[in-house]
């Protein structure tokens, strides 16, 4: 009786209007700390790869380390693995840009990656470091944070205009960082919306 | 002339539950009880109501043995809660 009561109390309209942006505000800041994980992930993977890459090429001279790009993939599996617990948590519209951004990214990324490899001579890392910074300025854009869209342009522009200056394994150096500017936006994202 | 408040919406716990329906594509019951802090019965009696009103949809399955609800917002509760928002706009702005 006491429920029913509580339920049909009369509500002011400032304090009906401060729950629904409570309520709304809540659900976004658990939706978007639930994706950050996945940042942090690709981040440290693209990073790992990367220094493992540049060590491996620079001590053994050959370039051929190159083809491990190709087990990068595997972060599919691992994400995978990671959202078997988030089935019960919803997904927002924001989390679903986030995800279709960074799968788009993730496919171009192989597709070049193998058009450069076994077709034509492309300068990937020229084209995968500005798509990189590409998406990580619309993440930025779509969480409107200033610190991700501006770490994504100087990724995308500094990283293009890197990416001709420095020949062979120092380029890896310059995906290193973008991994750590992935992870730092997981960071960003999860610490935002604690 | 004050615009009329929908009751159905009126009430702390229902306003909660679209709020957040507002937000998601869908949400599962744990889900909800998780956000709202409700009890079970008290959630299921207010899902009830909105879903009474149109303005949700539920679904109720099984995963594995344990029973699994899922709550989604649809049009009509969508344009309700715009309009119970812009109802209370107009209140703060006529009492301003």
């Amino acid at each position: 009786m006491e429920e029913k009561n509580q339920q049909n109390e009369e509500m002011t309209a400032a304090k009906s209007l401060a729950l629904i942006t409570e309520t709304l505000n809540n659900s976004r800041r658990d939706i978007l700390r639930n994706n950050s994980k996945y940042f942090v992930l690709w981040g440290c993977l693209l990073t790992a790869m990367s220094l493992t890459i540049y060590l491996l090429w620079h001590f053994n001279g050959s370039p051929k380390w190159n083809f491990l790009w190709f087990a990068m993939p595997i972060g599919y599996l691992i994400a995978a693995m990671m959202g078997r617990h988030d089935k019960d948590k919803p997904q927002s519209e924001i989390g679903r840009i986030l995800g279709y951004i960074w799968t788009v990214f993730g496919v171009f990324s192989v597709c070049i990656s193998a058009i450069g490899v076994f077709a034509v001579p492309l300068h990937v890392t020229l084209l995968i470091v500005v798509m990189l910074g590409i998406a990580e300025c619309i993440s930025g854009a779509v969480l409107k944070n200033w610190p991700i869209i501006i770490a994504g342009f100087i990724l995308g522009v500094g990283g293009a205009l890197v990416a001709v200056l420095v020949k062979s394994e120092a380029q890896l150096l310059l995906f290193a960082f973008g991994g750590v500017l992935l992870a730092a936006t997981g960071l960003t994202v999860k610490f935002q919306n604690k | 002339m004050f615009p009329k408040l929908d009751p159905l919406l009126h009430s702390e716990l229902r306003l909660a539950l679209m709020s957040i329906l507002a937000g998601v594509d869908e949400a599962d019951f744990t889900y909800l009880k998780k956000q709202t802090g409700a009890t079970s019965g008290n959630l299921s009696v207010q899902i009830d109501k909105l879903a009474a009103a149109n303005y949700i949809t539920v679904e109720k399955a099984f995963k594995g043995k344990m029973p699994h609800t899922t709550c989604k917002i649809t049009q009509a509760g969508r344009e309700a809660f715009r309009n119970y928002v812009d109802a209370l706009k107009e209140y703060l702005s006529i009492g301003k």
